[in-house]
């Protein structure tokens, strides 16, 4: 496909997208309450107008990117809404002012992050606040349990889990230690009796990583997103060093961590006992996932039709539970149809990977879109009985502003690592962004006024530092 | 790097094809066992989203519907059943309901009433585009108006009433008090629907039990119709016969004799002895037939077996097997004029009276004329069968000379001269339920068709022995008038008269 193409093809698939959204919509109001419902065309020009601004700023800010992320997540996230919207009028709305917040978000992020290789060098930046993040719900005052876990967050009127954001900069910093240490992790000159590994002080911050994880576990009692970093870690790892021993071995860790839990924690415990046999613990703590196999296996083949079944049997069916409301109205259609959009976003998102030439880029595409691919796992997994269920949300499709808008951001990162890439490979004219264009103006009117006030030609810029001239005179150069 | 994130591409491939082939065995391969859990009501639960077809009398009342629920006010289900008749009917329709399931046509024709028979979900899939229902609806024959008399005629007795097309086996009316209503049990509010059945099942009355049909209670004197008739098919006794004026008759291997009723002397040729209903003769001739033939010519009326009849949970009447009876003469006498364990179902009582009218062909009762989808286009349309043929068209001609006595000179002379000369025939019972020496408890009974030359009806009007009151009467007395009412009522207003 030509690289210009690809936005015209994206804005087809958005259409397509809200369109079906639409048309979903209404059936479930026809489903449910036999009207068409009285906002239809408002509810399509809003969302026609959401995504297809988030389309322009992708053309303007990231022509090159992919073409089918933004449809694939504006699909997940139109079915999830009209699931919450069919179950519940009051989350709707506020889904509808996080749908706002999330693309603000997602074009917000293209325009801060223009240059993705920029945010290398931000990478402890992105260790301390993601680890901050991950930490404040244990800080007295300000975080909050909800239904055992303590992954909430108060501060003031805001409400959010920390944990949503701290994954993408974790993510971040990893890819950022990681592109410049690789080599020497790997290298593992340190020997200890018959193994050999990496040089402690290398290995360090690691480990560190992981040693967050495990608090997140213990602490914070989610076993969800432990599991999600500790994977993370490991693949991130396993991806940077080429090694295959890091993932043996993190798994090892891994598998080790989680017997202890299991040993020590009677949370983590009750998650396996219900995972292994949820029918006798009906009357209990199965109650929830033995109502979703309900909820699944009444949806058949072709689902009960939207607006027709009944989800809401199911406890928290529009947070972690969404998938079985979508298995049991769409059927094992529609919940393929989810399934496969995972799928075609995780195959997106390691294409693009493979497609960058920068390292850091790589492990960026990489460990977000592991990210992804492993959290939608992990939570349909827990749902149908795959896995040992842990909460967390089905990301772009549960219910959630912070999962939400951090689903947006990620995605924003990844269609920037991939506008760059076809940029870095020569796809397209490696054009200045707007923050460089607004500085080559900046020095422009600078040289100038230095020309007027002294008359000679030689001066150069002594306020900007020489990386940026040296990268501005050259875009000045081709623009004029 | 690129291998490693190709790897990591596949792995996750591999878990996102474990999660298809799960669902896969969720959604498909282990559906049915899913939704046949004991914990998972989502079957029900749909049914009492979705409208539900109809139940409706010959004459067009409805006696079971679906209606819209308000959201406001009922968040649990989206329709309530509803049942305009209130106790009328409860015995027929039955109840459906969340918690505790359905009963009688509610639970028999649940399928047609929902549209889930698969007739009704092919036409349902041809008219998918017209947006309509597939519900089905359930014709009764059993007519409002004649229930309504039925009931009122009984008045607060516990007791039954059955109305039969005798030339069909169609049943017109059938009425059993006490009843209940349907509606207290099929609330929403499953403690409230709880309460509503515990209470009725501790009433001694057995309200949510049909008595008609459910129930089995000694049939006294009526029974000799019976006994008549396999004497007569036997051969064994006819108009010429004759039996000599007694009050009482020991049979052997006892010393208790029988008695007649009230100790009257009696006796005289069949006529005589069938319409003032003499014990001794019909205990004589019950030992005369033998165990084997009696057991064989209750056998032949259906006796000992269970009715073929639409309604769910039906009684089954007994006489004994010829192993019980063979050595057992003083039982086989006293079986022979309806005491003992000699039990009849009242809709069973019903049925011989209609045989006889219907020249010896016994008919399968039904109360479903037919099932209707949601257009009125008949599912299913009940033709009427034979059940038995107990007796041969000659007997049952002899038989209604006997039941005519029985009304113009006779133990029911007193109360079923029906109105306009029309002429009806009978057999009253008085079926005494004490032992020897203790307070008067008895039965009464009466079994009638009209007009006798060419009936049109048959009923069985019985009520129980539960209080002096009633013990101190007979069949013909007690009995009697609420047949006639019946009867008078029915002939006067046949069907498609109504307004």
């Amino acid at each position: 496909m030509h690289p210009l193409s690809r936005r015209s093809t994206e804005l087809g698939l958005v259409i397509m997208a809200a369109t079906i959204t639409a048309a979903a919509y209404t059936l479930a109001s026809l489903g449910k309450k036999s009207t068409i419902p009285p906002i239809i065309v408002p509810f399509f020009v809003a969302l026609l107008g959401l995504l297809l601004l988030a389309h322009l700023a992708t053309r303007l800010l990231a022509r090159g990117a992919d073409s089918t992320l933004l449809p694939l997540a504006a699909m997940l996230h139109g079915i999830g809404y009209v699931m919450i919207a069919r179950l519940n009028d009051r989350l709707a709305a506020l889904q509808t002012t996080w749908t706002f917040v999330a693309i603000a978000a997602y074009i917000a992020t293209l325009l801060v992050v223009q240059r993705a290789p920029d945010l290398a060098r931000y990478k402890w930046t992105f260790f301390v606040l993601g680890a901050g993040l991950l930490l404040l719900p244990l800080v007295p005052g300000v975080g909050r349990s909800v239904g055992g876990a303590r992954i909430w967050v108060n501060l003031g009127p805001v409400n959010f889990q920390p944990g949503e954001f701290a994954k993408i900069l974790l993510a971040l910093f990893f890819a950022g230690y990681l592109y410049e240490r690789r080599e020497l992790i790997a290298a593992s000159t340190w020997h200890v009796g018959p193994l050999r590994l990496p040089e402690p002080r290398y290995f360090f911050p690691i480990v560190l990583a992981w040693g967050f994880a495990v608090i997140v576990m213990v602490g914070e009692k989610d076993l969800g997103t432990s599991l999600l970093f500790f994977t993370l870690f490991v693949v991130m790892l396993w991806v940077a060093t080429e090694r295959a021993t890091f993932l043996v071995l993190g798994f090892v860790l891994f598998g080790g961590a989680a017997y202890m839990s299991f040993r020590m924690f009677h949370h983590v415990r009750d998650r396996v006992d219900i995972w292994l046999d949820p029918w006798s613990r009906y009357q209990g703590k199965g109650y929830q996932i033995v109502q979703g196999i309900f909820a699944i296996g009444d949806g058949g083949l072709g689902g009960t039709g939207l607006g027709q079944g009944r989800p809401d049997l199911v406890p928290a069916v529009q947070n972690d539970f969404i998938f079985a409301a979508i298995a049991e109205e769409l059927g094992l259609f529609g919940a393929t149809a989810v399934l496969i959009s995972f799928v075609l976003i995780v195959g997106a998102g390691l294409r693009i990977a493979v497609r960058a030439e920068r390292p850091f880029e790589k492990l960026l595409a990489t460990g977000l879109t592991a990210l992804l691919g492993v959290q939608a796992f992990i939570i349909i997994g827990g749902v149908i009985r795959v896995v040992p269920l842990t909460g967390i949300a089905l990301p772009f499709v549960s219910y959630g502003g912070s999962s939400l808008v951090a689903n947006y951001v990620l995605l924003a990162l990844l269609m920037r690592v991939s506008d760059s890439t076809s940029r870095r490979i020569g796809e397209l004219p490696d054009d200045p962004t707007i923050n460089e264009r607004f500085l080559a103006w900046k020095l422009r009117r600078q040289l100038r006024k230095q020309t007027k006030r002294t008359g000679a030609t030689t001066a150069g810029p002594t306020d900007v530092s020489s990386d940026d001239t040296v990268l501005v005179t050259g875009h000045v150069r081709s623009v004029e | 790097m690129n291998t490693q994130i190709r790897h990591l591409a596949a792995g996750l491939l591999v878990c996102y094809l474990v999660l298809f082939v799960q669902l896969n065995l969720l959604q498909v391969v282990k559906r049915d066992r899913i939704a046949s859990n004991t914990n998972n009501t989502r079957a029900v639960l749909r049914d009492f989203d979705k409208p539900r077809g109809p139940i409706v009398t010959a004459d067009g009342v409805t006696i079971a519907m679906s209606e819209p629920t308000d959201p406001t006010i009922d968040k649990t289900f989206k329709y309530q059943r509803k049942y305009p008749t209130g106790e009328l009917f409860a015995n027929v329709s039955g109840y459906y309901t969340y918690a505790f399931g359905a009963t009688k046509i509610e639970k028999k024709y649940t399928d047609v009433l929902a549209g889930r028979t698969s007739e009704q979900q092919l036409r349902s899939i041809a008219s998918i585009f017209s947006n309509q229902d597939s519900t089905g609806s359930v014709q009764l024959t059993m007519r409002a108006d004649l229930q309504q008399v039925a009931r009122d005629a009984l008045g607060a007795n516990e007791g039954s009433v059955v109305v039969l097309d005798p030339r069909t086996g169609a049943v017109l009316a059938m009425w059993s008090y006490p009843s209940y209503d349907p509606n207290l049990v099929a609330v929403h509010n499953n403690k409230q629907a709880n309460d509503v059945i515990q209470f009725l099942n501790a009433l001694p009355g057995k309200p949510t039990l049909a008595n008609a049909y459910q129930e089995r209670y000694m049939p006294g004197s009526t029974f000799k119709v019976i006994t008549a008739g396999i004497a007569l098919e036997n051969g064994l006794i006819d108009f010429s016969s004759t039996w000599a004026n007694e009050t009482s008759y020991t049979p052997p291997q006892t010393t208790n004799p029988i008695g007649n009723y009230h100790g009257e002397l009696c006796g005289g040729d069949l006529r005589e002895v069938f319409r003032r209903s003499c014990n001794t003769v019909f205990a004589r001739t019950a030992v005369a037939v033998g165990a084997d033939k009696m057991v064989a010519g209750t056998a032949a009326w259906g006796v000992g077996e269970k009715i073929p009849f639409d309604l769910p949970g039906g009684a089954v009447s007994n006489f004994g097997t010829v192993a019980e009876l063979k050595d057992a003469i003083p039982k086989l006498a006293i079986r022979g004029f309806g005491q003992d364990d000699d039990l009849m179902v009242p809709l069973h009582m019903a049925m011989v009276a209609a045989t006889v009218a219907n020249g010896g062909v016994m008919m399968q009762p039904y109360v479903v004329a037919a099932t209707l989808d949601h257009d009125g286009k008949v599912l299913n349309q009940t033709t009427p069968q034979v059940w038995k043929t107990p007796i041969s068209p000659t007997t049952a001609v002899k038989l209604t000379d006997l039941m005519i006595g029985v009304v113009q000179n006779g133990t029911a002379k007193c109360c079923l001269q029906l109105a306009n000369g029309i002429q009806a025939a009978a057999k009253t019972g008085t079926a005494q339920l004490n032992a020897q020496g203790q307070p008067q408890r008895s039965h009464a009974w009466i079994i009638a068709f009209a007009p006798a030359d060419q009936p049109q009806y048959a009923v069985a009007v019985m009520f129980k022995g539960v209080n002096a009151d009633i013990s101190a009467s007979t069949g013909g007395r007690l009995a009697g008038p609420v047949a006639k009412t019946i009867l008078d009522w029915a002939l006067a207003h046949p069907l498609g008269e109504r307004k």
